[in-house]
């Protein structure tokens, strides 16, 4: 077993893979509500502020692996991950083994974005072969802002990754997200 | 573990895992079999990452840490759900076991301190959010008004659509006590910027030289003690909302005035010529049949059709159905704080009880009546015998205005009024609040009675 790669088990032709997958973002950018929609496919109005580390697990479609490769299938161990104030031992705790990571920021609320390049930093030392991907939710609210957008095409380009609009409300492009995740690990795989 | 240690975590509710280099559990404790039971898992020897999948993709971490190679491995807050569905948090700490190649899982469960944590921070961000976040603001203050009858949702969805039209003025309606002026400040915080002006004049609190004064402002010299010049409400609820409470009570020369404002959207200053624009919302509140008022030529037609361009109608609690139990345990909350008391709900009589009566006084009534039983209860619900309104239902009927006579001889209005003023002071133990609240008045309005009435 090797960090990163979770657990791994083989079923005839498709091999399922587990993978510890992060959320990061500052407070209330929707971080709980994307893996409520992803994974029970519900949403609660209602803010309630995570505490500590909540972990959900969802089965993946299967996908096509490395070119002329079996298929794979993964497990996601999703990490919701409360806004993190301070950095410590503990907090580095949280993000070790994970193989993907999606940082989000609430794309009506601009200081979320800054917040990213911190958190993201912090993950890659952890974790410097693991996947990001940048999403942007809140997208049912979200007036066009071309600033806001240039910035967080800005912070998907400094680490050589997607931008990807959601809305956890309405689901759109929750999915998308996770399975775009997917194919980033199977495709290394 | 030596077995003075084994009693110590033990003693400080700290269960224990032993388990080796391939995660399979090799001996587990009472007090981790508890915790484990209180995750809805039934503790058994098995593989740790069944039980514990957190550890899925540290394992090589761990195995380190099993070899003495790292200190320790520690998760703080991991939350997980008992049976009812309830969030429990347990901080979960690997260290090296006393024998070679076994591992030694500490689990605590800290749920208590998680959730004093966990409410601080919902506190904290929700001020941020409050502050910075219109979208947020707007949910947030929708939830203020509570209950889940389809009237109550119907306002909600209506002020939800006012929020986005900024500048839509809007007529309140609805007898005193149903809830008025809160709407007003939920249509204003939830439509503006967190920091635009709210200002609230209550007509029926002062008398018509000096609502013209308050609400327009005067320059030096105006008026014999105009000394310095002082600008109006108006101008004051500039960029934001101006909330004209008991508009009713209106004199009629002030309706004029306040129609040219609505028309024009300017006015001028009490001794000035000069105009001043306005950009503000007008939300007006009456417990008058506006309607009525007009065709008893009480109230001008044509202002009365410039105000309500949207209007809302609170309905009286009495046609709230359960929603008076959801108010009344938000007020239990609020008297359980005031208080220092720790009165958990009410008995099925109670909730009787509160379904039963008619609250002519609305919600300022109802809040009247849980402060009452609140101040004198000592036991840890409420019971029917501890709201004034148990026993006092016809009483209470009787209560009703149209159920008054007047007598053959007729009365003077005015003085009726001035004892049922000293009779709300006398039952108030001189308590202007609580006396305002007897007689469904607003501070305001009582204090410019007092003062019509040479009570004070």
């Amino acid at each position: 077993m090797t960090d990163g790669t979770a657990d791994s088990r083989i079923c005839d032709e498709m091999t399922v893979f587990k993978k510890k997958i992060c959320l990061l973002g500052s407070f209330a950018v929707g971080k709980t509500s994307l893996v409520e929609r992803f994974v029970y496919d519900r949403f609660d109005e209602k803010y309630l502020t995570t505490m500590g580390v909540k972990i959900s697990q969802k089965i993946l479609p299967p996908i096509q692996g490395a070119p002329g490769g079996k298929m794979i299938q993964h497990t996601f161990l999703i990490w919701d991950i409360a806004g993190l104030a301070k950095f410590d031992s503990t907090v580095m705790n949280y993000f070790r083994g994970a193989s993907g990571a999606l940082a989000i920021a609430d794309l009506t609320r601009r200081e979320t974005i800054g917040y990213l390049s911190e958190l993201c930093d912090k993950f890659k030392s952890v974790n410097p072969n693991a996947f990001l991907i940048v999403l942007g939710n809140k997208l049912d609210i979200f007036k066009e802002d071309q600033n806001m957008l240039s910035a967080l095409k800005s912070k998907a380009a400094d680490y050589d990754t997607d931008l990807i609009l959601t809305s956890a409300k309405t689901g759109e492009h929750v999915e998308l997200a996770f399975l775009n995740l997917s194919q980033k690990l199977g495709a290394n795989q | 573990m030596s077995e003075a240690l084994k009693r110590l975590l033990a003693y400080k509710s700290f269960g224990t895992v032993v388990f080796d280099a391939q995660f399979d559990i090799v001996d587990i404790d009472k007090v981790a079999q508890a915790i484990l039971t209180s995750m809805g898992l039934r503790p058994s020897k098995g593989n740790l990452l069944d039980f514990f999948p957190e550890f899925i993709g540290s394992e090589e971490f761990i195995q380190q840490v099993i070899k003495k190679q790292k200190g320790d491995f520690r998760l703080d807050y991991v939350n997980r759900y008992d049976n009812s569905n309830t969030i429990l948090y347990f901080n979960m700490l690997v260290l090296p076991g006393e024998k070679k190649d076994l591992g030694l899982l500490v689990l605590e469960n800290v749920t208590e301190q998680a959730r004093i944590a966990q409410a601080l921070n919902q506190q904290r961000y929700e001020l941020f959010l409050y502050k910075h976040d219109p979208e947020f603001r707007r949910q947030f203050l929708s939830e203020s008004i509570l209950g889940d009858s389809e009237a109550i949702q119907q306002i909600r969805a209506t002020i939800q659509k006012l929020s986005k039209v900024p500048a839509a003025t809007v007529l309140l309606m609805g007898e005193t006590g149903s809830g008025k002026n809160l709407a007003a400040r939920v249509i204003h915080y939830s439509s503006m910027s967190a920091d635009a002006p709210f200002v609230e004049i209550n007509s029926a609190a002062l008398p018509e030289h000096l609502i013209e004064s308050e609400l327009f402002g005067y320059e030096k010299g105006a008026f014999t003690h105009a000394v310095a010049s002082k600008p109006g409400l108006l101008e004051e609820a500039q960029g934001g909302s101006i909330f004209l409470d008991e508009i009713g009570e209106m004199p009629l020369k002030m309706q004029a005035k306040l129609l040219s404002v609505l028309e024009t959207k300017t006015f001028r200053r009490l001794g000035s010529n000069k105009p001043i624009e306005v950009d503000i919302r007008i939300i007006a509140a009456t417990n008058r049949d506006l309607k009525n008022e007009v065709d008893e030529k009480r109230f001008r037609e044509d202002l009365f059709y410039r105000l309500n361009v949207v209007s809302i109608t609170m309905p009286p609690l009495r046609e709230l159905g359960d929603d008076i139990l959801t108010l009344s345990r938000y007020l239990l909350k609020l008297f359980n704080v005031e208080f220092k008391k720790e009165v958990k709900g009410f008995t099925g009589e109670a909730c009787q009880a509160l379904l039963g009566y008619s609250w002519p006084g609305n919600v300022r009534e109802l809040s009247n009546c849980l402060e009452r039983a609140m101040i004198f209860v000592d036991k840890d619900t409420l019971d029917a015998s501890d709201l004034v309104i148990v026993g006092s239902q016809t009483h209470a009927a009787d209560r009703k205005p149209d159920r008054w006579t007047i007598p053959p001889g007729g009365i003077v209005l005015e003085e009726v009024e001035r004892q049922l003023i000293l009779s709300a002071l006398e039952q108030s133990g001189n308590n202007k609040s609580k006396a305002a609240r007897l007689l469904g008045l607003t501070r305001d309005t009582l204090r410019y009675r007092l003062e019509k009435y040479q009570l004070t």
